[in-house]
């Protein structure tokens, strides 16, 4: 778990694809621990802990509602690793997360600036005094949509 | 839509209520919300506000579904057979929305005030039963709300509804709910304590209306078929029969007023 995390440069949309909607989408996050606010930099030059909104890099943001931690005994909160087709039980709670924050100006800004690919940064911010390594996912693609 | 509902269409129209907005209650029905609150809390055993509260959360199992593609159906469910429980209590009673794009006071007046009507308000705050608190010392449900200017704006629910595929409509709204959570803060900034906040309540009822207003806003899209006979554990109904609240019995209105007839006797 960190606080945050900067990915290698994604690659833009080409210039000569016009998109209507541009989407990143992070799959694989954790939501077992604290809530947290999640803000998203792309082309991050200069973007430190307590970055927000006014930050000329920032694109969106998302929230992460958590289950704050382990209520349960040993084992409780391990998430099944070889799931049975033929199990029809629900899904386990902390089977991880997926969420879309939409960026289409933030890459349409990038483009226009010549940029063909981009880091992408993710803050977290924790409520009160909860810790803010909260942060942990598999993937973060972007998507353009024509 | 489907229409598996069990209640005859006839009935249904006959039942029908309406959910309103927490700002445009009138005081006899935030009067009867309150006491049907009120006594919800008084009562100890499976039909009180307390197991209804750990339904969501603690006491394990936390049963509430999140991050999945059943989280706007369980919710629906959850907040019906709530709501039932509160009928039991005051008939007629509907469970009111909070709109939240409404940025002028955040959390709404009727949940605000630590007291109302001159004795303590119901909807401020709630007991924790024992086995629902994360730590002993939280006999009680607290807020720590943000800036209301922080919550989401209608221009992003309108985002959010324009959406035409029901998966993708149902991750981003669910986003924003947890938005909503965390700008409250507290117990209802976390999943297993949430439910025992009384505001929990108008939180998920503004989500389930704009599910409702995107079913209005996209007729021809739905759930995916491969969901529609999915069981919304522990309450005893499928995904298809959260498809359409008339057959619920209530529908969302923006605002009712009644006047009375001149009898039939």
């Amino acid at each position: 778990m960190v606080e945050r995390f900067t990915t290698a440069p994604i690659e833009l949309p080409p210039r000569d694809r016009p998109f209507e909607r541009a989407d990143l989408i992070f799959y694989g996050l954790d939501h077992s621990g604290a809530s947290y606010e999640a803000r998203v930099f792309i082309d991050p030059r200069g973007v430190g802990r307590e970055a927000d909104s006014s930050h000329r890099a920032y694109a969106g943001r998302f929230f992460i509602f958590g289950h704050g931690g382990c209520f349960g005994d040993v084992g409780h909160c391990d998430i099944p690793t070889d799931p049975d087709p033929f199990d029809l039980r629900p899904s386990h709670q902390l089977e991880p997360a997926t969420q879309i924050v939409t960026v289409t100006d933030s890459v349409r800004g990038l483009l226009e600036r010549g940029i063909e690919a981009a880091k992408v940064t993710v803050v977290a911010r924790t409520e009160g005094r909860a810790p803010n390594d909260v942060l942990a996912f598999d993937t973060v693609r972007l998507v353009s949509y024509a | 839509m489907s229409t598996a509902s069990p209640l005859a269409p006839a009935l249904a129209a006959r039942a029908l209520r309406h959910r309103r907005s927490a700002r445009r209650l009138t005081a006899g029905q935030l009067a009867d919300f309150r006491r049907a609150i009120t006594e919800s809390q008084a009562i100890g055993d499976d039909r009180g506000y307390q197991r209804w509260a750990g339904i969501h959360g603690l006491p394990l199992p936390i049963s509430c579904v999140h991050n999945d593609e059943l989280f706007l159906p369980w919710h629906r469910a959850y907040l019906y057979f709530f709501e039932k429980s509160l009928q039991d209590r005051v008939p007629g009673v509907t469970l009111p929305w909070w709109d939240w794009t409404n940025h002028i006071e955040g959390v709404p007046g009727p949940y605000a005030r630590r007291r109302a009507d001159g004795r303590k308000n119901p909807l401020f705050d709630s007991p924790i039963q024992a086995s629902g608190r994360v730590s002993p010392r939280q006999a009680r449900t607290t807020r720590q709300p943000g800036d209301p200017d922080e919550l989401p704006s209608a221009a992003e629910i309108g985002a959010v509804l324009a959406n035409r595929d029901f998966l993708t409509f149902q991750n981003q709204l669910e986003g924003i709910h947890g938005g909503v959570h965390v700008w409250t803060g507290g117990t209802m900034g976390s999943v297993p304590t949430a439910a025992y906040d009384p505001l929990f309540w108008a939180h998920h009822c503004m989500i389930d209306r704009l599910w409702y207003l995107w079913q209005l806003r996209h007729p021809g899209a739905g759930v995916p078929a491969s969901l529609l006979g999915r069981a919304l554990a522990p309450f005893p109904m499928t995904v298809r029969q959260t498809l359409d609240v008339t057959q619920l019995g209530y529908d969302y209105a923006a605002a009712t007023a009644a006047a009375k007839g001149p009898g039939r006797g």
